[in-house]
This record gives C-alpha cells, structure tokens and sequence, in this order.
C-alpha cells in the first residue's frame, strides 16, 4: 500500500520542520517571505484578489458566479480590513478548509478545494509573505450579497462535508520527483481542477472526469488530460509558459490570465513538472484525429461576384484584417486554420472571442465585438470559422450567443434550492396541519 | 414639416470636436441632440467597401457618398461639388457621416508651438490668437487623455503632464531615416492617438499599415468612437439630418435649426443653445444659407469674416529612392517628422513649416512606376521588391496665411437637395512660395544625405491640400474682423457657439485636430457655465 509510506513521509517532513531551531528561521525570513511571494503567483491569488489599478491583494474584484457577484475580500496584512489579524493556523483554515478566522464559510470561488493540497511549510511560507511582504490597506472591498439560501453561509458547512477533501498532497514514492511537484502544484496551487473539472448541480467537481473539460458558463476550459491530437509535454509547456504553442494554440479568456499572472512568472521546472504530470492522467478514450485543413486558396473573384454567404463575409470584413482571408494570420497574429480550438466540443471560445476579444499583458490583443455585432452576426462568424478552418461540427446558434453575451446561463442550483425550500415549507406546513389535527 | 425634437443643447455635426462636445455636455447633465447630415456606417462596412473598390489609392474609397450629404470626390473624376472661383484648386477632402472626416487621417495629434498664437506680435505676420498656448494647455492634456497620444517630448510644445500614451515603437524605416539625417536634421515621433497599448477597449495597433483609409482594429482614436462615446453618454443622434436653415428671433437670438431627412422632408428642431460643428467649409456654407432679412449675408457674418481666412497646408512632395532597402510599409503610416523650420525669426520673411516622413506602403506607387517603365514579367518582380524597399516619400505641413480674399462663398450650383454648393477662392501669396523654396532645398539636403537616386519632386506651382481647413469661421477678441469670441460664441449671436477647425485664426505647421478638439472642450465647459447660470 501507498498510503502509510506516504504517511511516513509526510510526518518526516512535519517532524524536521519543527525540528529547525527558531533562529535559524528568523534569520531565513527573507528566504521564506520570497517563497510565499512565489507560491503566491503559483496559486494566482492576485487574479482575484487584487483589482485592475487598486494596490495588491485589497480585493473587490467581481467574480462573476451562477449564483450572482462575489467580491474578493482583502487579503493584506491590514488588521482592520485584511488579514492582519490572522494567526498562522487561521490562515491555514481559510487557505484549505475555506473557513475564516471568525469561523464563517468562504465560498468556493475561493479554491481552497485545490489549496487542502497545500502543504504546511508551503502555508507557512504564504503566510509570512503575506504577513511581511504585503503592504497592509485600510480598505474595505464592497461586501458579497448572494440571494438566499446561499447568503447563509452555514450552508458551505454542509456543502464542505460533502465535497471537501481536506487531506493535503501525498506524494507518490513510485513515481519521478518532477511528477510529484507537478501533482502538487497541479492539483494545489495552480487549481487546474477548477476550472477543468466538470461540476455537478451542486456546484462540486465530478472526480471520474477529472480535467476533462467543462464549461465556465461563457469560456469552455477543455480537455487536458494527455492524448489530444498536437499535444504533448513539451508543447503544453511552452503553452504554459507563453500563452502560445507550437501547435497554433493560442490562450484567451481567464486561462490568458492564468498564463500572465502565474504561469509565465513560475520557474520552467515548475512549468516542465506540471506538463509531466498533466502528460501521465487518465484519459477518455479518443476519436482518430481529423485531418488537417489545407491551405485555404482566398482570392477576391467569388466575393465580387457576391458568392459569398453572410458568414464568411463577416469574416471578411471583421477579421480578415488580422487573421487574413485565408485564415493563416500574419506576423504573430494567430492562425485561425486548424486552431487546437476548432477541435472543442463546443464553439463558444470561438464566440467569447469574438465579443469580448483576447487581452493578454503583453503584446498583441483582440478588439472585442461586442458593440459591433449582434447575435446572429456573431453565431454566423463562429460557424464559419469553425467549419472552414477546422473540421469542426458543432454549431452555434443565436440563442446561445445571447446566453455567452449576458455571462452564461443562471445556476440551476438557485431554481433547485428554492424549489427544496418550497417543498421543505410545505412538509413542515403538512406536518403541523395534521398535528393540529390530531390535537383535536 | 415635423416638429417634434427639442434639447438643451443642439449640435449640428458628428465629428470628432461636435462628438466630444456633445458627449460632455451630455456627461454634465444636459440633454444633447446631435444632428448629421451623413449615415451612420459601421467599421466593418468601410473595410468591405474599401476592399470592393477598384481605387485603392483613393483613401476615400471607402466612404459611402451620397448626393443627399454630398462631399468632393476624386475618383475616378472629380464630382465639381465644390466650385473653384481661384486661381489654385483647393482639392477639400471631408467626409459626411456619423464620426466625420477623422474616420480616415492617421490620428496626427499635435499641440501648436506657443508663438503659433501670436505670429502678429512675434513676426509682424499672420493674426494673433484671442487666447494664449497656456491657456488651452490643461484642454489639450483632456484632448490627449481622452484619445490617447503619444509622441516626441521635445516638440517645443511645453506641458505640464507626460503624454498619456507611450510612443508606438520605431519601425526599421523610421530608425534608419532618423540615423542617417542626424545631427544635420532632427527626426522625432509624431504625436499620434495611437495606441501602444490597450487603451479604452481598445487593441494596440499591430503595425499593418493601413491608418489610411481605416484603421480595422480602431488601434486608433477617430471621429467615429467619438461619436459611440458621446451616445453611450446619452447624447441623442440623428444621422441623414442635412440642416439647411438656422432660425433667429428679433433678438439675434437662435430659436431652431431646420433639416430635410433624405427624403426632403423638412424638421424644425428647437434649443437653448445651438453649436455648429459642422466642418469649416460646410459651417460656413450654413450660415452663409441661412440668411434673413435681418441678416442679409448671413447669420454670424456682421464683420463680413465667414468663409473668409481660409488655409490650408498647400503641400508638396519628393520621392526618391534612398541608397539602402529600410522596407516602409511597416508600422504606422504616418510616425515622424522633422521639426526645426517650424519657428524662427525668419518667420517674418518666410513661411514655416514641417516636414512629414511617410512610412506608407510605395508597393502601388512603385508598381505603376516600373510599369510605366515598361519593366514586365520577372525582372518586375525584383524591381518591386527593391524600389519598394527603398522608396522615400515626404511632403510638408506649411503654414498659410490668413487672407481674406480666400474664402467659401456660395456657388450658383445645387446640390439634390436643391442647397447651393460651396464656392471657394484659394491663393498662394509670396510667403507660401518662399517657404517652399525653403521646404525644396531641404528635401535636397535630405534627398543626398540618403544617398538618393530617382529623385522626383511634385510639380513646381502645384500644391496639394492637407485637408487642414482653418479660418472660415476665425475667433477673435473684435467683431469687426472675427466671427466669434474666444470661447467660439458668435459676436452676433448670443446661444450659438462654433467648434471645430473653422474657429482656428491661423494654420500653424501641425495637424489641427488635437488644437480644434481642445478649443471644443473648452467651449462645452463655457457653455455649461453659461446654462447653470441661465
């Protein structure tokens, strides 16, 4: 068995970490302070805590959920408004188990599902980053309302003992070190599963399906488990590593912002570990992979004739520009045919694109066209796109694109849980009837 | 005839100034209704237009036109919408639509030097300004702010805050021209709302080269998101509205403006306060329309100054072939200048001026060159290749001065609508012809520090416009020879205002836009003030 080794293995760790005499800790302060600074882009924590143009780590970024706007809480070192306050084992608490110094439940937007893999020293580590390498702000981000039930933050407890795994990474003794480090970042810090991982109607990720793609309401996450076509180590590495790939791949949407918060900025053994550990997951099974998309012969004779239909002429008028009429881009600016995208199961990456564009950090970004194109116009240069520079055969209607344009659909868990109320209400009104009825 | 619409402010005129005013009225509480004679058109639109033209090298081709809201064409003739009366043709470019005529320019936004506002004082020449450089600065900065500019720190134009913007990178072009004119001549950035950056939901430019005719990627600032931004800030639009008629009451005072639709029915429209903004040849075609029995020759006109003072920049150009392939075509059309015979003492002889260094693409120009040439088959290929990689193209931005001889009147045509047309008398005085002779020794001097061959300078006598129309509608401290007040008030009319580049009383050396931009938030600001007093 595993397990008990591993065990072993970690109660030695614990046991040299106590056994480190405590000067020798203060004198690796900065040492530490620099790791927790590190740890803290590999867990991104700045993506949602720290808003565009406010100082680092306030808080008050929106984060758009099923179930309405939460606002990131401010996680400087303010004693008033932060986390100043925080001892070492309540920063460890709201970091993995989700629950605050005052014992209230933090939602799961946080990802302290991902961060329970967080070891001890490496919260240690956070923890005094965050204590010393923070500067503390007096602010206060706008409070999260959600609609009831779910403002009643006691019903995380229970969602918690559902669907918490509150055991910390275990290293796997028959498998390579690099493979280890990229488990536990893999499966920790950088929370891949969170985004990747298919949730069930009450919000928790699907485990047999674990990163095997799903949908964040508007951006598809897909498939990253090992055996797609154009994908191997190396190349997700240099995806990880830059936001582009040898394979045409090219990131948009929150995984853009993944890649220029954290990714770019974590060490390429860290980024190589990851690969290694995404390159070894179990897999479904896959379909051979299409064939290419020839280069595309675009002259101008079809479309003065009017030959053209209304997709493609959108293409050619809103996109061309860059990604050219024959979909091969120029320069840096992407190739369109045979994009790793055009091989999703669905086209709404396509779509999102399209009305909210591609902002990276640095270099070239993607205008939006949110204000330019209607729905229709949208669903039109998606399917087209989709069907002439890859194989793709999923459609995108108007419908949907309205859907992506207003932030996704509304959780079926609100509807769900009122509904359970209701029925709830009545039992209760049921019971106290025919108690009433007996009573007389 | 309707008569349904009505708003504190009415601007007449959708561009860039009448937008940005519209947009911050609209922003300080005050209903804004604007009205343009053109259609609203869609970027996407203006590159399918432009890519089913034959005429690539006509940056109008993608403008729609219509006889309704008629501007001058050129191709593949000349439509005449504009009577020449001169003994030069004044060439106007504008564009009648939502956005206006900055749809299509290469967002050049320059500040005037601080002695471009008082030539008279400084060099006995010219007019002085009714307003000081120190002055407009804080408006210029709003200008820059809201379009994003970048450019070279040392322009002479003193400021008071850093560009909002970085300088789009240098291209090859630009860096080899640059090193091999100085120190003789001192190549900078122009200042350009240009985005090297994100900016506003907007993308950094990618360098294609295509500002002229349309920027695909709105990489750069232009009329027509001026125009989004003024309605997403409540400003209420009406395109295809051609005002033909400005209404007063016994006072003086404006009462209404009247619009034909495209299909003539005529509208009446009722305000406090009325701003024409409708570019400098067009306004002055207006108000010269609207004539009345007490206002014989036109509203605003008791000093006899509307149309008058008209300038431009009257160009010209040289193309050579430099020594060394430096493949301009990448990066910004229009990204450097040479700035050093803008002011000096021998403003008082000769005019200034600056001298602009294209960076466009020369694959047409050079192609119908070698054709021409009779270079065919796989010898043009490589000639191509070569001369397009080292063709140097440069023309200047000279400063006129404002005469009243040159002028918009009305023209004895009409347009479909039944409008009489503009009428314009351009000259060229000596102080033009000087500077030119001026502006053609440096492009010498320049042509053989580049180890030039093919030289070719535009044809002497000939000067093509700049399409950076001032002085029509000249503001001054005295009605007796300015059309309106500093603030761009008409002396005669107490609630209608002028912006746009008509109300600017000289030319300078520069683009005019960011100067006209800045005059119309300034006067958006006076006109707040003067309707919270009222």
């Amino acid at each position: 068995m595993v397990r008990p080794l591993t065990m072993f293995f970690t109660r030695l760790a614990v046991a040299a970490l106590a056994a480190l005499p405590v000067a020798a800790l203060a004198a690796d302060d900065a040492a530490l302070v620099e790791r927790g600074r590190y740890l803290a882009v590999a867990g991104d924590c700045a993506a949602c805590h720290t808003a565009h143009g406010k100082a680092p780590f306030s808080g008050g970024v929106a984060i758009a959920s099923p179930l309405g706007t939460i606002y990131s809480t401010n996680i400087t070192p303010s004693a008033t408004h932060g986390i100043g306050a925080y001892t070492l084992e309540q920063f460890g608490r709201a970091l993995r188990a989700g629950v605050r110094a005052d014992g209230s439940h933090l939602y799961p937007a946080m990802p302290y599902t991902a961060y329970a893999k967080v070891t001890d020293a490496d919260t240690a580590a956070l923890y005094a980053y965050f204590m010393q390498g923070v500067q503390a702000v007096d602010t206060a981000p706008p409070a999260t309302s959600l609609p009831f039930p779910f403002n009643v933050r006691l019903s995380m407890g229970l969602w918690n003992g559902l669907f918490l795994d509150t055991r910390p990474f275990e290293p796997d003794p028959a498998r390579s070190a690099k493979w280890n480090r990229g488990a536990y970042l893999a499966q920790g810090l950088a929370h891949c599963t969170t985004c990747h991982t298919p949730r069930n109607f009450l919000m928790a990720e699907k485990p047999g399906l674990y990163l095997q793609g799903a949908s964040l309401g508007t951006w598809h996450a897909p498939d990253i488990t090992p055996g797609k076509p154009g994908w191997d180590k190396e190349t997700m590495a240099e995806y990880l590593r830059t936001g582009h790939a040898r394979n045409g791949a090219t990131a948009a949407g929150p995984m853009r912002e993944a890649i220029d918060l954290s990714f770019s900025k974590m060490t390429p053994q860290d980024i190589a570990a990851i690969a290694t550990y995404l390159d070894d997951l179990p897999a479904p099974p896959r379909a051979t992979a299409p064939v290419a998309v020839a280069k595309i012969a675009a002259g101008d004779v079809a479309e003065m004739a009017g030959g053209v239909g209304e997709g493609e002429r959108l293409y050619r008028n809103n996109c061309a520009a860059c990604h050219q009429v024959d979909g091969d881009g120029l320069r840096g600016l992407p190739a369109l045919r045979n994009h790793p995208m055009l091989r999703y199961p669905n086209a709404d990456n396509i779509s999102m694109a399209v009305l909210d564009g591609v902002w990276p950090e640095h270099g070239q970004d993607m205008p939006g066209f949110r204000e330019e194109l209607d729905d229709r116009e949208v669903a039109a240069i998606t399917n087209y796109v989709a069907t002439t520079f890859g194989r793709s055969t999923v459609v995108m209607s108007p419908e949907r694109v309205a859907v992506l344009r207003q932030g996704g659909e509304a959780s079926p868990l609100l509807l769900l849980a009122r509904v359970g109320m209701g029925l709830g209400v009545g039992v209760v009104c049921l019971l106290w009837w025919r108690r009433r009825r007996r009573v007389r | 005839m309707n008569n349904t619409l009505s708003a504190d402010i009415v601007v007449i005129g959708a561009g860039i100034c009448g937008a940005l005013l519209a947009r911050r009225l609209a922003l300080a509480g005050h209903s804004v209704l604007m009205l343009e004679s053109g259609p609203r058109v869609k970027r996407a639109e203006l590159v399918e237009r432009y890519r089913h033209s034959p005429f690539k090298s006509d940056f109008m081709a993608p403008y729609p036109y219509s006889e309704k809201a008629p501007h001058p064409t050129f191709t593949p003739e000349p439509n005449g919408y504009i009577e020449q009366a001169g003994p030069h043709p004044f060439a106007a470019q504008y564009i009648r639509m939502l956005g206006g005529t900055s749809w299509h320019w290469a967002a050049q936004m320059w500040r005037y030097l601080p002695s471009d506002f008082q030539t008279h004082t400084l060099y006995g020449v010219g007019k002085d300004w009714p307003l000081g450089y120190d002055e407009l600065e804080p408006y210029y900065y709003e200008a820059e702010a809201i379009t994003g500019v970048g450019g070279s720190p040392d322009t002479g134009s003193p400021r008071a805050k850093p560009f909002p913007m970085e300088r789009v990178p240098a291209s090859w072009f630009q860096q080899r021209v640059t090193e091999r004119l100085a120190p003789q001549f001192k190549v900078i950035d122009d200042c350009t709302a240009r985005n090297s950056r994100s900016f506003d939901g907007r993308p950094v430019c990618c360098g294609n080269n295509n500002c002229m005719p349309v920027c695909p990627i709105d990489a750069q600032y232009h009329g027509g998101i001026a125009a989004a931004s003024a309605e997403q800030a409540g400003v209420q639009v009406v395109c295809e509205a051609v005002v033909y008629r400005i209404e007063h009451d016994a006072q003086g005072r404006i009462t209404a403006v009247h619009y034909y639709d495209w299909n003539k029915t005529s509208h009446r429209v009722t305000g406090k306060t009325f701003v024409l903004a409708a570019n400098a040849i067009e306004s002055a075609r207006l108000l010269l329309m609207s004539a009345s029995s007490a206002y014989p020759t036109g509203l605003a006109n008791r000093s006899d100054m509307v149309g008058r003072n008209l300038c431009d920049h009257p160009a010209i150009g040289v193309t050579f072939d430099m020594d060394e392939p430096v493949w301009p075509g990448r990066g910004p059309v229009s990204p450097c200048s040479i700035g050093q015979f803008r002011d000096g003492g021998f403003r008082s002889e000769h005019a200034p001026f600056r001298i602009d260094i294209s960076n466009a693409s020369q694959v047409a120009a050079v192609t119908k060159e070698l054709i021409g040439e009779g270079v065919y088959g796989v010898k043009l290929e490589g000639a191509i290749r070569d001369r397009a990689s080292r063709r140097v193209s440069i023309k200047n931005a000279l400063e006129q001065l404002p005469d009243p001889d040159n002028r918009v009147t009305l023209g004895a045509g009409k347009d479909a609508l039944g409008l009489p047309v503009p009428r314009i008398f351009w000259n060229i005085d000596d102080y033009v012809l000087k500077g030119t002779e001026q502006t053609r020794r440096r492009y010498d001097e320049i042509a053989a520090q580049l180890g030039a061959t093919n030289i070719k300078h535009s044809k002497p006598g000939k000067f093509g416009n700049r399409q950076h129309i001032t002085g029509t509608l000249s503001m001054g401290a005295d009605p007796a020879n300015s059309v309106t007040d500093p603030f761009g008030r008409a002396h005669d009319h107490p609630n209608l205002y002028m912006a746009g580049t008509g109300v600017m009383p000289t030319v300078g050396t520069v683009n005019v836009t960011l100067t006209a931009v800045a005059l119309a938030l300034r006067t958006a600001d006076r006109i707040a003030q003067e309707l919270s007093h009222g």
